[in-house]
């Protein structure tokens, strides 16, 4: 998959990487590559400002800590990230449910 | 090593095409050796070479060049912030500072032999409100760049957004300075200097704002992409 269709869903990848606990940055993008099978491609180096951002915005905090024996900042969600990480899944499944409507392939609804 | 290089070569290059707060940069640099260390050592867990590891973790991270606008955007935008946070505390507490010092030691500032003429209570006035005004729009600034950054709109035009904001500010602020202490001049100059305490504020006061202008034009310079 590439980055360019990536970029527009990148913010509530990262949200969602860190909704079951803090994580330094390699380790998201592991959890991004691993959760999506490999599929999703995008340069490693946009994470970082992305994740940047959204601390930014208030949606994570970071912090350098110790993580196996190294120095390393990690990032995790804050209560509004969590806010802001429901609403894009509430978001991206109404619009799933839209779109696999029309281009999943089953039967048309009869016209009324 | 030869191989040992390549991660050291791609910070350096990096590090060459940003300008920003040594701090943020600093620590960007350092989160971006260690996600290409770590990337490097997982492809040597899956059998690379030393250098073929790095090669490909850099290759992985991006070209350079478009790396360093996502980072410039960022440096840009921490520059922008802090002077707007500058701008919302040092403005207000400028004036302040020179409004106490100039109650202490000249007293009413209205006292003049004859009435101040209209145009000068105006240039007073608008002086006074400039300091709050510019205060205001500082921290109006920072709540929508706040808002502004859950959204697509990308780290180098909030960082743009934030310098043509500082810009504008300081320069009321500067022009409020400036407007007063020439009217004054014009009006009465033995005024300017009838306290050495209140000029030395007055002075102290140009240099906050020429100070703040400084850091205002970089916010520019940093958001230049």
């Amino acid at each position: 998959m590439k980055s360019d269709a990536l970029r527009g869903h990148l913010d509530a990848l990262l949200l969602a990487t860190l909704d079951g606990g803090q994580l330094h940055g390699y380790a998201i993008i592991e959890a991004l590559q691993r959760r999506s099978g490999g599929a999703l491609d995008l340069p490693t180096g946009t994470v970082y400002p992305a994740l940047r951002r959204l601390e930014t915005a208030g949606l994570v905090a970071s912090e350098w800590s110790t993580v196996g024996g190294r120095q390393r900042r990690t990032y995790r969600l804050t209560k509004a990230g969590q806010r802001a990480l429901a609403a894009e899944r509430t978001a991206w499944r109404e619009f799933t449910t839209a779109i696999e409507g029309v281009l999943g392939g089953g039967p048309w609804p009869a016209q009324t | 090593m030869a191989g040992a290089d390549v991660i050291d070569d791609y910070v350096t290059a990096l590090d060459r095409r940003l300008r920003g707060p040594d701090p943020v940069k600093g620590d960007l640099l350092a989160e971006a050796r260690d996600s290409l260390h770590d990337a490097a050592a997982a492809h040597r867990d899956r059998g690379l070479g030393e250098e073929a590891a790095q090669r490909r973790a850099v290759a992985e991270f991006g070209p350079v060049t478009a790396i360093a606008r996502e980072y410039q955007g960022l440096l840009g935008l921490a520059y922008g912030a802090r002077t707007l946070r500058s701008v919302m505390l040092v403005v207000p507490l400028a004036y302040v500072m020179w409004e106490l010092n100039r109650k202490f030691w000249i007293g009413a500032w209205n006292d003049f032999d004859a009435p101040p003429p209209d145009w000068y209570l105006t240039i007073a006035r608008l002086n006074d409100d400039a300091a709050w005004f510019v205060a205001g729009a500082a921290v109006l600034a920072l709540l929508v760049g706040r808002r502004l950054a859950r959204t697509t709109v990308s780290t180098v035009t909030l960082a743009r957004l934030a310098g043509v904001v500082a810009v504008v500010a300081v320069g009321v602020s500067l022009l409020g300075n400036v407007a007063i202490l020439a009217a004054t001049a014009y009006l009465d100059a033995a005024r300017l200097l009838m306290s050495p305490p209140v000029a030395g504020a007055t002075v102290v006061s140009f240099v906050i704002a020429l100070r703040l202008a400084v850091l205002a034009r970089r916010c520019v310079a940093f958001s230049s992409v």
